[in-house]
């Protein structure tokens, strides 16, 4: 989005390393992330997309063997810092996974859990409204809204994943991370999710990784092409898939590789 | 070409038959000892909770029992009821001689006192008067009642002899012979006697060891398997404490006995005998079943319900309790009780720590001595009388019931509550 014309940086990464041990995942990547835009991953399997998007909630803390170098920089505060609290941090910054992965409890309880833990709600009736608004945001509200109280596990793909993005912007973050979150939905499902993508843009900034370039072209205002751990290109959406400037970039769109 | 294909074929579907025939046999074979065990066991049971009562009749006399007029609950309580007890055996023949009158009162238990005694308690208005008592037979007549015991034996090879069988068998013409449910085996304790040994100390020693045993092992190995799962590095140092506990579960048991008798009893001078130290002792060998239980089902609880609290913001121990513990709840309560009921049947670490010993009372706390039940099976087994036979199997059968029903209590926990996940 832009203020005054100026394109307002949500997250700032400098010269980000990853490496599993000893072998290095990701080269110096250096990629500015649009506040209130969907920014797209793309690139081939094991390129380093998905771990580039789990250094921003840095949940690659759980891996042991996995070490972050360089600066995140998300509010002007380096994420990597030793100050920094993962707790806050992921409150800030949700995320959405390949696989739907609600608990396995109510429907309810799924998104009052984030709240929860957070002390977002004083009462009983705040939370229900919480509850009632993160649904409506996903979407979700009109077909679960007469079984709250039943598992969020007896729901369809599609709908399990609405529930996960449901459950995600449910303490409100600035950031939402999503990792490949249609790879599993059939393709009205897909749709679904894509056309809330759209609308959550408004008050989140997005973060898609996708294996599907269709679904680039069509949610996200930017694009970042990952190959073999390195940025090859970035920028705005139309630009890469019209007339990229790299030639990997240009072989991978059109589908030679990959 | 072809042929050879054909060969190959032929070949495949024997090799599988012969292979399903393999698997049925081996089947057929556990099933048919398990068969063989079940109809020992119950065929020499059975009559166990069957016992044989002689019908006697026993005039009170005030003058025999020293009762002044008009006795007091006290008076009764503290009269002397022996005379009378061994004047009604012997009046079971009017010329028994001394020898003879000997044996007579041989052929109840030595109980009939008390037996008598709590009738006229029951019914303090009996005093002068005449009333048929239920008596205890010996535990020699209740075989010969049974059909258990040889009487073609001779008779000096025997331990009942031609005289109490000619009386016994007049008394079973008369009607006064009477086979009953066997309450006694399970309210009595042990007793050297057949006719009156009942389970009641090891089934009560068995109880408290388990309930010691569950709340020291139970926390202690979910813990340790908590920390060791969720929050312990990954390196050699816990990759060796892993190894050990594993190696711990494969430890005999009577090592861990001569634990419990080196440092329970020796140093720490806990009363022997108890179901203290023995829940104690097998807790030590409970503990690594539940450790293992546990950290199994903590790894069968998919990563990405953690990924999911995780990033929601949830702290590791939040994410621990609030997901991944209950999730594995199911299976560490069902490890537990398979690990209990292996320490239920345990015997060796318990007849080291001094289980084993003669306890005729009923522990009221697990600070009394008592035994348990695998324990009392050994003992019984070991004595000569007739008696003990079908008591041991008897004891065996409470035994495997008890286990059956733990087992069945861990699948029903295991199917009710085990969620299930996308």
């Amino acid at each position: 989005m832009k203020k005054n014309g100026v394109k307002m940086i949500k997250i700032n990464s400098k010269n980000v390393d990853v490496f599993y041990g000893k072998k290095q995942a990701l080269f110096n990547i250096n990629l500015d992330i649009e506040e209130n835009q969907v920014t797209a991953l793309i690139g081939p399997s094991g390129c380093g997309k998905s771990t580039f998007l789990r250094c921003l909630n840095r949940m690659n803390d759980v891996i042991d063997i996995c070490r972050v170098k360089g600066q995140i920089i998300i509010n002007d505060f380096d994420i990597n810092d030793k100050s920094c609290d993962v707790v806050r941090l992921r409150e800030k910054i949700g995320m959405v996974f390949q696989k739907p992965n609600p608990f396995p409890k109510t429907i309810y309880e799924n998104i009052s859990y984030g709240p929860t833990i957070h002390g977002m709600a004083q009462s009983k009736n705040e939370m229900d409204e919480i509850v009632e608004t993160s649904l409506k945001k996903a979407a979700l509200w009109e077909e679960v809204k007469d079984r709250l109280h039943e598992p969020g596990t007896g729901l369809s793909g599609g709908q399990q994943q609405r529930l996960c993005i449901a459950r995600a912007i449910s303490v409100k973050p600035e950031v939402i991370l999503m990792d490949e979150p249609c790879s599993a939905l059939d393709p009205i499902a897909t749709a679904q999710i894509e056309e809330l993508i759209d609308e959550l843009k408004k008050d989140h900034t997005i973060i898609i990784v996708t294996h599907s370039m269709a679904q680039a072209a069509r949610v996200s205002q930017n694009t970042g092409f990952f190959h073999l751990g390195e940025l090859i290109e970035h920028g705005s959406t139309d630009k890469i898939f019209k007339n990229p400037e790299n030639k990997k970039t240009q072989d991978y769109i059109t589908g030679r590789f990959g | 070409m072809n042929k050879n294909k054909e060969q190959l074929l032929n070949k495949r579907y024997k090799a599988e038959k012969r292979f399903r025939l393999y698997g049925q046999s081996a089947i057929f074979m556990a099933l048919l000892f398990l068969t063989i065990f079940i109809f020992k066991i119950f065929s020499t049971g059975y009559s166990a909770f069957q016992k044989t009562w002689l019908i006697v009749p026993v005039t009170f006399d005030a003058e025999l029992m020293m009762l002044e007029q008009n006795p007091s609950k006290e008076d009764l309580k503290d009269a002397d009821y022996y005379d009378i007890a061994l004047k009604s055996m012997a009046d079971l023949d009017p010329n028994a001689n001394e020898d003879q009158e000997n044996e007579l009162k041989r052929m109840v238990s030595y109980f009939f006192e008390r037996e008598i005694k709590r009738e006229l308690l029951n019914d303090p208005s009996l005093i002068g008067k005449t009333k048929d008592v239920y008596l205890t037979a010996s535990d020699d007549l209740d075989q010969v009642f049974k059909g258990n015991y040889p009487r073609d034996l001779p008779e000096d090879q025997r331990r009942v002899t031609d005289y109490q069988l000619k009386i016994f068998d007049q008394l079973v013409e008369l009607g006064k012979v009477e086979s009953k449910f066997n309450l006694s085996f399970f309210t009595y304790p042990d007793s050297r006697e057949a006719e009156l040994a009942g389970i009641a100390s090891s089934f009560m020693g068995s109880i408290f060891s388990i309930l010691v045993c569950l709340m020291i092992a139970f926390p202690v190995a979910v813990l340790a398997a908590i920390y060791l799962e969720e929050f312990a590095p990954k390196n050699r140092f816990t990759d060796f404490i892993e190894v050990n506990i594993n190696n711990l579960a494969a430890v005999p048991s009577i090592v861990f006995g001569l634990l419990g008798l080196g440092i329970l009893l020796a140093v720490f001078q806990l009363p022997r005998s108890t179901p203290l130290v023995g829940g104690i002792t097998l807790s030590l060998m409970t503990l690594p079943t539940i450790i293992i239980a546990c950290r199994a089902s903590l790894k069968a609880v998919p990563p990405s319900i953690r990924e999911a609290a995780l990033a929601m913001g949830a702290s590791k121990m939040q994410t621990t309790m609030h997901h991944t513990v209950p999730l594995s709840m199911p299976g560490t309560l069902s490890g537990t009780i398979i690990g209990l009921a292996q320490a239920l049947g345990e015997t060796a670490p318990l007849i080291l720590i001094g289980m084993v010993a003669f306890v005729n009372t009923i522990p009221g706390s697990p600070l009394d001595p008592a035994a348990s039940l695998p324990v009392q099976i050994y003992i019984w087994a070991e004595s000569a009388e007739r008696g003990f036979v079908e008591k041991v199997s008897a004891c065996i059968m409470v035994l495997l019931g008890f286990l059956i029903i733990m087992n069945l209590f861990a699948q029903i926990i295991r199917h009710k509550f085990e969620k299930k996940w996308s």
